[in-house]
């Protein structure tokens, strides 16, 4: 990377995002990673009662958000949406009986592409597959005056950013990042060698796994968490000795090579991006923090 | 001596495929691990002059597939052409100037990739059909329960040296084991289809990107530690996968040679025996030649 990176200043578009609708094949089934066949609930559309700040492991869901999941009909414009909404852009309902309801990015999901917002529970029950919500996108490309040179910010809202438990050193060399947990890369699953800017990184975590939530502090969505050996600047790899962290954004799935899904956030070489978790303590992406209550 | 298997009830299906051309998009470049852009040759259509046996990395090439990368062109007829056909399948050329030419399967990559030898492979080119003798899936071993064998033609597992020991496991003879941290693009996926990407074999590119995996070759019987591929792709500590080297030399970060999946099971349940020519180019080219 270049040493002199100049901070240019973050563009805003508005972009349309349809509230998604389930969708499943002709079976119902997939298949654990014990083998078990079992119906996918809550992969995607919207999720009712599930919070930031709730258990990764609270439902017996897979994949499930907090929130409505906007995508797109046409692909192109669905991976532009996914790409471009960043977490803590603004979201506003325009049509359908929560039309003015306002809500927030709080992460995205990969493949196909889907953007995740929170909305107050009372709004999200009037929402309904199909409703269009425009988002604020804003974010991508966007440094902090004053940054590390080593460490590549992405997926965040300009104005998010003071929300969040980083902190930029006094030397202006290092940055901090407050997590629940740090976990080693060969945890990472589905997401790994696919763009970060509009794929999350699956953490392949069950309630068992062991070591995995050190301490009492159990990982609730909204976390921080820093994934080491992860380079997250193009495409989602292994590079030794760097750090990446994001976001959680939806928890747990049965499904092998998958699990709580991270929108990656930060990323660096771990001696300019120090994560310091505190699995007892650590607060993450709140509705408080949001302004959603 | 060699497992015992369920190989007689096993179903051949005759399938048909169509070499697949290479794609591309109007913006050409894709970009590498420290942000190069690049345009490199590899995937889809016929790619030459790298067999079973030679080495994986070092070319200049993304997802190198070697030989010819085989779809059909109805998507739900092209699923079962990707999850049927098993490595070490017979595939016949059956259109154009190559047409009788034998090759074999040698893994998935959301295309069959098939093996021919050089002077044949040389007459193949996109639109030519061939025909697959699919048989494999439901390959079982019945004195070997936890193991779960896909992707895999009976025959060659016969070929294959090793079979169950006295201490009851299975010996496999392999030319590498690789770390979970190498495991990239393919976690969470169906093991019957396309493969599993490994990280840390950029040849040529930095020390910090490295895993030590540079020396695999295509057709290498590698050893994946903490992977359980039995329903999916996914890390399990305490568990192994089987697979064979079918794509080469990737530049995409978060890509690199991939293993098609074979077997997968706790690791107890195997004895890994280090061989440096656990490679198809042992058991599939000879058989190749007799069949002439």
């Amino acid at each position: 990377m270049s040493g002199a990176q100049r901070s240019l200043a973050p563009v805003a578009m508005n972009l349309l995002g349809v509230v998604e609708h389930p969708v499943l094949g002709e079976t119902p089934y997939r298949v654990d990673r014990d083998g078990r066949p079992y119906v996918p609930a809550g992969d995607g559309g919207i999720v009712l009662g599930l919070q930031l700040g709730d258990s990764v492991f609270a439902l017996a869901a897979d994949h499930a958000a907090p929130g409505a999941c906007l995508v797109h009909p046409d692909p192109a414009s669905r991976l532009a949406l996914a790409t471009y909404a960043c977490i803590g852009n603004r979201a506003e309902a325009r049509t359908g009986a929560a039309s003015g309801a306002r809500g927030v990015v709080i992460g995205k999901r990969g493949e196909a592409g889907r953007v995740i917002t929170a909305f107050a529970q009372a709004d999200l029950a009037r929402l309904r597959p199909g409703d269009q919500v425009t988002v604020r996108a804003c974010g991508q490309g966007w440094r902090p005056p004053g940054f590390p040179a080593d460490v590549t910010i992405m997926n965040v809202d300009p104005e998010l950013l003071s929300a969040l438990p980083v902190e930029t050193g006094g030397s202006g060399e290092v940055v901090t990042a407050g997590v629940r947990v740090q976990l080693p890369g060969r945890l990472a699953g589905n997401g790994i060698g696919r763009p970060a800017a509009g794929w999350d990184l699956d953490l392949q975590l069950t309630p068992a796994t062991p070591g995995a939530l050190a301490g009492p502090g159990e990982l609730v969505l909204g976390d921080l968490v820093a994934v080491t050996d992860i380079d997250a600047r193009y495409n989602l790899g292994y590079r030794r000795g760097w750090v990446t962290v994001g976001v959680v954004g939806h928890g747990a799935s049965p499904q092998p090579g998958h699990g709580p899904g991270i929108t990656p956030i930060l990323t660096g070489p771990a001696t300019a991006l120090r994560a310091t978790p505190d699995a007892a303590r650590h607060v993450g992406l709140t509705p408080a923090a949001l302004k959603l209550q | 001596m060699k497992a015992d298997t369920n190989a007689a009830r096993l179903v051949r299906q005759v399938l048909a495929g169509e070499v697949w051309p290479a794609l591309a998009d109007r913006h050409a470049y894709r970009v590498g691990p420290d942000g190069q852009p690049f345009v490199l040759p590899g995937m889809g259509g016929v790619t030459l002059g790298v067999h079973c046996g030679d080495r994986a990395t070092g070319y200049a090439s993304d997802h190198l597939e070697p030989g010819a990368s085989v779809r059909h062109r109805e998507p739900g007829a092209n699923m079962a052409l990707q999850f049927l056909t098993c490595v070490g399948n017979q595939v016949r050329v059956a259109s154009g100037p190559a047409a009788g030419a034998l090759g074999h399967v040698i893994g998935q990559h959301a295309y069959v990739l098939v093996d021919f030898a050089e002077p044949e492979l040389a007459g193949v080119t996109t639109g030519d059909q061939v025909t697959v003798t699919a048989v494999g899936q439901g390959l079982e071993l019945p004195g070997h329960p936890a193991i779960t064998v896909k992707n895999c033609d009976p025959d060659l597992l016969a070929a294959m040296p090793g079979g169950t020991r006295a201490d009851g496991r299975l010996e496999v003879h392999v030319a590498a084991t690789v770390p979970a941290e190498a495991i990239g693009a393919g976690a969470g996926m169906a093991s019957e289809y396309a493969n599993t990407d490994l990280m840390g074999a950029y040849e040529g590119l930095g020390e910090d990107l490295s895993l030590g995996l540079e020396g695999l070759r295509i057709g290498d019987i590698v050893a994946l530690a903490d992977c359980d591929h039995r329903y999916g792709r996914g890390y399990r500590e305490g568990y192994l996968t089987i697979g064979v080297i079918s794509t080469g030399q990737c530049m995409l970060f978060g890509h690199g040679p991939g293993p098609s999946t074979l077997m997968s099971g706790p690791a107890e349940a195997f004895f890994l025996a280090d061989d440096s020519d656990a490679n198809l180019a042992s058991w599939l080219h000879p058989r190749q030649e007799a069949l002439r």
